[in-house]
């Protein structure tokens, strides 16, 4: 670390001091002059106010007469006028271009006018930190202001504090950080869509390194298109550092495409094989729709398996194999020759993935767990297999499916071991795990009996969540989407996808609009579970700049600066008992 | 225009909305038409105010005589300067003041026969006009409401006595407000309004 000056010595002991008064002018935008809750507020803008420079999705803070504050957000931008009828017939001089005129002037703001329509969210009282869902509307004629940098702190919290992360802008807010509560963000299950090329799975990987760097949780992702683990590139194919090289130790990759990772120039970890030993009729199942195996199939795979014993999966490839064992079942018809020959020829798919080996020499899963268990993320790279939705979904499932089994055993011991303390009953650390193509593991027709389902479904009974990635939210299951707590969406156009992105949202007609507006790129919209309000971000740039702060911080949470952290909270009284 | 107080004629007759003055002569400024013009209300102190909106000269006997017999020029001068009817100016009243405070409503009484009615200086139009940092347009209300009164051609020329009693550098700013004073009150008829602000725009 370098010398510090006295001053920064006595920053660093006591903390930050309280931020300077907000240097940007806040500046009245209007006043309100009717609406509803249920319906948003009208606001006149003042004259000074340019309409083209308000955006939907901007904040904007109400001042009541009481000193209560309504944060709102933009959800539309109108011309309104005095008289309808000056639309049927504007003054004639005004058609050209000249903004100046004696006419345009008089008219602007008094003839003729702008009007916002906004959606007040939450309410802040005078005097008071913490703010309330909204519950009433400003009155009559009250101010409306921009919000200030100060206020959006207030709502979303610092990112400085602990298990907050800086995600984005707000809209036309250049330079003042939205913080993310990560703690919030994986309490539930949470998702992140928007067309292709929106930005997903940059927002996600930026996402990604917030929890890992505030140590939120631990993370296992499926990482299909190779973008996540040691590098990737960006759209004009300049390199973009991955998790793995911003959080050396902290984050390993593993793959399945020993070569594809090699000739990428990754620096992966391990390698995942998965013994045919390994396979269970449940983990075929979950492929029923794309191997499209019948019902009777399905039932028939845990048949064979039952019969066939571990090796059922290899039995049934090995052509020499005479299955002996199946010919008084094939005699009594418990089973149909045809049905045999078709799962024999579906599994056959199983011969082109060199993930699978007839035996694997170590257990894929545990090698995972060895590293989830320890607080170690792991990126799992599928190499040339994120091609194959087969192998895709047959890998995340397969090892989803048993890491969901070890996370329940873990949280039952814990909870039985309630009060005595067994070495067993620690409750196992918050586990996101991170899906592309989620509606390929969530559909409605599978979804109730894939692991993921039930992820979803069951909230973080055992501490497990998901965060999907989806360019496709109408294709996932309406249950599942309802229980998405934080829903991060980027650009959408179809009309189903904007449906199912704010099923179960309360206020969401007034969001569409703003949805509709989004950038084409780098714009997004957080809604749910892990924000106060919803909010538009320009979302942070993954770049060199995140990459240095991630840098600064990694250094100074295992330096000095914990030891000062831990002092600081000392004397405050922050923890409950000091020890001495 | 003037800063000194310059006498219009006497009243005539007079009532709460308005009044009619005599005055013997015509001078190339007064009476103007749109010029406002200011009384001494029967209270000390106190004083009404009104617009000229309409000058009238009626013939009389005599007149009729000279006309049909083609005078001489001195004769004709000789009767304009003498005239034995007055020349009748009336006005509406817009507003009355005590000491300093100035009113935008009909005054509590009128001004009584014979009283003296002045000429407003450029100041008194700009104290009639304004309101602190603002301007003052509450008698655009009284003009509109008032009958037998060309009112937007009244309202145009007294936004133009107002906007000439100004510095030239004020003018501009001073007609946009007038006019957004203007959009108020004529909304409901844009077409006619739009008539009154081109014609302020030209002032
Ligand atoms: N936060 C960001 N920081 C830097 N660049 C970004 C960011 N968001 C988007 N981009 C740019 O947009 C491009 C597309 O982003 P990304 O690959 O994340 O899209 P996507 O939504 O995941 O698309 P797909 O559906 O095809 O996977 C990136 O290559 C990058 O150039
Ligand atoms: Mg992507």
């Amino acid at each position: 670390m370098n010398e510090r000056t006295p001053e920064q010595e006595l920053d660093a002991f006591f903390g930050p001091r309280p931020a300077e008064p907000d240097s940007r002018p806040r500046q009245k935008l209007g006043i309100v002059v009717g609406g509803s809750l249920s319906q948003g507020l009208d606001v006149k803008l003042d004259r000074a106010t340019v309409i083209e420079g308000l955006a939907v999705g901007r904040y904007v803070v109400a001042h009541g007469r009481t000193g209560r504050r309504f944060f709102s957000i933009v959800t539309d931008v109108q011309l309104d006028a005095l008289n309808p009828l000056i639309e049927k017939a504007p003054p004639e001089t005004m058609h050209g271009t000249d903004d100046d005129d004696f006419l345009a002037r008089v008219y602007r703001g008094t003839a003729v006018y702008g009007r916002i329509h906004v959606s007040p969210m939450l309410m802040l009282d005078a005097g008071d930190d913490e703010p309330k869902p909204v519950k009433t509307i400003p009155s009559h004629f009250r101010p409306v202001y921009t919000a200030s940098e100060e206020e959006v702190g207030l709502i979303f919290g610092r990112e400085e504090e602990p298990g907050y992360f800086y995600v984005g802008e707000p809209l036309e807010m250049e330079g003042v950080h939205v913080a993310l509560d990560l703690h919030r963000f994986v309490e539930r299950s949470a998702g992140v869509f928007g067309k292709t090329g929106t930005g997903k799975s940059f927002l996600t990987r930026m996402l990604l390194a917030g929890l890992v760097r505030e140590n939120v949780a631990v993370n296992l992702v499926f990482d299909m298109h190779n973008e996540y683990g040691w590098k990737s590139q960006d759209e004009s194919k300049q390199q973009v550092k991955g998790l793995s090289q911003l959080f050396p130790g902290r984050v390993v990759v593993f793959t399945l495409d020993e070569q594809s990772s090699r000739r990428r120039g990754s620096k992966v970890d391990g390698v995942i094989r998965i013994g045919y030993e390994q396979i269970e009729p449940e983990d075929v199942d979950s492929l029923a729709n794309l191997m499209a195996l019948s019902d009777v199939q399905v039932g028939a795979l845990y048949f064979l398996r039952r019969r066939l014993g571990q090796g059922w999966v290899a039995r049934l490839l090995d052509e020499h194999d005479p299955l002996a064992e199946l010919e008084s079942a094939l005699e009594r018809g418990t089973i149909h020759g045809g049905t045999l020959g078709a799962i024999q020829r579906k599994l056959g798919m199983f011969r082109r993935f060199d993930f699978l080996h007839p035996r694997a020499a170590e257990d894929p899963v545990r090698q995972l767990l060895d590293h989830l268990d320890g607080g170690i993320n792991v990126v799992l790279e599928f190499g040339r297999y994120g091609n194959s939705l087969e192998a895709y979904l047959l890998v995340a499932n397969y090892l989803t499916r048993r890491i969901h089994e070890h996370y329940v055993r873990r949280k039952e011991a814990a909870q039985g071991d309630v009060g005595s303390s067994g070495a067993g009953g620690q409750e196992p650390r918050p586990l996101v795990i991170t899906i592309e193509e989620a509606h390929k593991f969530l559909d409605p027709a599978i979804a109730r009996h894939t692991i993921f389902g039930t992820i979803a479904r069951e909230l973080r009974k055992y501490n497990v969540t998901l965060l999907i990635v989806d360019q496709r939210p109408s294709g996932i299951d309406p249950e599942i989407m309802s229980q998405i707590g934080t829903r991060v969406t980027c650009l959408l156009d179809d009309e189903s996808d904007v449906r199912a992105v704010f099923a179960g949202i309360s206020g969401a007609n007034t969001l569409r609009e703003v949805l509709a507006r989004l950038d084409s790129r780098q714009q997004a919209l957080m809604m749910g579970h892990a924000v106060p309000m919803p909010v538009v971000v320009k979302t942070r740039t993954y770049g060199p700049a995140l990459y240095a702060e991630l840098g600064l911080a990694a250094e100074g949470k295992n330096g000095a600066e914990a030891t000062l952290a831990r002092g600081r909270s000392l004397l405050r009284g922050d923890e409950g008992e000091v020890e001495i | 225009m003037t800063s000194q107080t310059i006498r219009v004629g006497r009243v005539l007759r007079a009532g709460t909305r308005g009044f009619a003055i005599g005055c013997a002569v015509m001078q190339p400024d007064i009476p103007a038409f749109g010029s406002f013009v200011r009384a001494e209300g029967l209270a000390p102190g106190s004083a009404i105010y009104g617009l000229i909106y309409d000058v009238s000269m009626e013939d009389d006997p005599l007149v009729r005589q000279i006309v049909s017999a083609d005078p001489p020029e001195e004769v004709v001068r000789d009767q304009r300067r003498n005239r034995q009817i007055p020349i009748e100016v009336s006005v509406l009243a817009v507003g009355c003041a005590h000491d300093e405070d100035i009113r935008h409503c009909l005054p509590a009484q009128p001004p009584v026969t014979l009283d003296w009615l002045y000429q407003c200086t450029d100041e008194e139009v700009q104290a009639f006009t304004s309101a602190g940092n603002t301007y003052a347009f509450d008698y655009f209300r009284l003009v509109l409401d008032a009958r037998e009164v060309p009112v937007d051609e009244l309202l145009a020329a007294s936004l133009r006595t107002a906007a000439a009693s100004r510095a030239e550098s004020e003018r501009e700013r001073f007609l946009i407000e007038a006019g957004r004073a203007l959009v108020r009150l004529l909304s409901s008829d844009p077409v006619r309004l739009e008539g009154l602000l081109r014609r302020l725009s030209r002032l």
